[in-house]
């Protein structure tokens, strides 16, 4: 087993690891301490691909600013910010609904193509001019849906609304 | 470069998007619904990503570039989540999706 195999190994059991225990533990605060652990996680499975502009944007947006929107939005909604949620049971019909998915995205596994190439790299440059080339309407399109997206917010949280 | 077998990844973020799926399916707290919610998403991106590593040629670079667009998607999810958040905390008192009964009050 080569050493990037026990990385890529070692980083999957991680993510799987820390993704179930937010979503199980009962203190919220303790869910964003786990989920930013995910997320600082998934940015090292994108520099183990070669994709280092990407693992750097996972840690500036994820683990940096949506954990910190995620705090904040705990930190506005409660009192006492270590108070525990209720318990919510596990209810057997969406573990066995998560199994199923689970199951038939994996028995596609083996009608994938068997990938000859080894893992591409590209520098952050050649990424840069595809997404402002070929790419550029996907990046309007988000500016678009960012600019909505903050009209909305602020519309939803403005003062004085009845 | 790396002999790494796409099998594994696949494998990986179709757990990721199970426990996404039970995520959404179980919890009542809105934030943690976002959170399951970002599970789920998280692991479509990563799709694109190694599929985009292991793609000959450099055809790849469209699927990094499709994933830097859908993590910004994810971010202004989440910011709008968070007004939801608080637009619902502040009529109801309450986060418990399951409390937001009427479209109006």
């Amino acid at each position: 087993m080569s050493l990037e195999e026990l990385a890529f190994l070692a980083l999957a059991i991680i993510a799987v690891a820390t993704a179930a225990l937010a979503l199980l533990v009962r203190e919220l605060v303790h869910t964003i301490l786990w989920i930013a652990i995910f997320f600082v996680d998934l940015s090292a499975i994108y520099f183990l691909l070669d994709a280092p502009f990407l693992g750097v944007l996972q840690l500036g947006v994820y683990a940096g600013a949506v954990t910190i929107l995620l705090l904040f939005g705990v930190m506005t909604t409660r009192k006492r910010i270590f108070s525990r949620e209720a318990a919510t049971g596990l209810g057997p019909i969406p573990v066995a609904l998560a199994l199923v998915t689970f199951i038939f995205l994996v028995s596609a596994l083996g009608e994938l193509p068997q990938s000859e190439t080894s893992i591409q790299s590209y520098p952050p440059q050649a990424l840069s001019v595809n997404l402002f080339g070929p790419n550029g309407p996907w990046l309007l399109l988000l500016g678009l849906i960012m600019l909505a997206g903050v009209a909305g917010a602020i519309y939803l949280v403005r003062e004085g609304r009845e | 470069m790396t002999d790494l077998s796409i099998t594994g990844f696949v494998a990986l973020s179709a757990a990721l998007f199970g426990i996404g799926l039970f995520g959404i399916l179980t919890r009542r707290n809105f934030i943690l619904l976002l959170i399951s919610i970002e599970v789920a998403m998280n692991a479509a991106i990563l799709n694109f990503v190694y599929f985009a590593a292991f793609a000959p040629g450099t055809s790849g670079l469209n699927g990094q570039s499709i994933a830097v667009v859908l993590v910004g998607f994810a971010a202004t999810e989440v910011a709008v989540g968070l007004a939801i958040v608080l637009a619902l905390n502040r009529l109801k008192g309450t986060i418990n999706v399951a409390r937001a009964t009427d479209l109006k009050l």
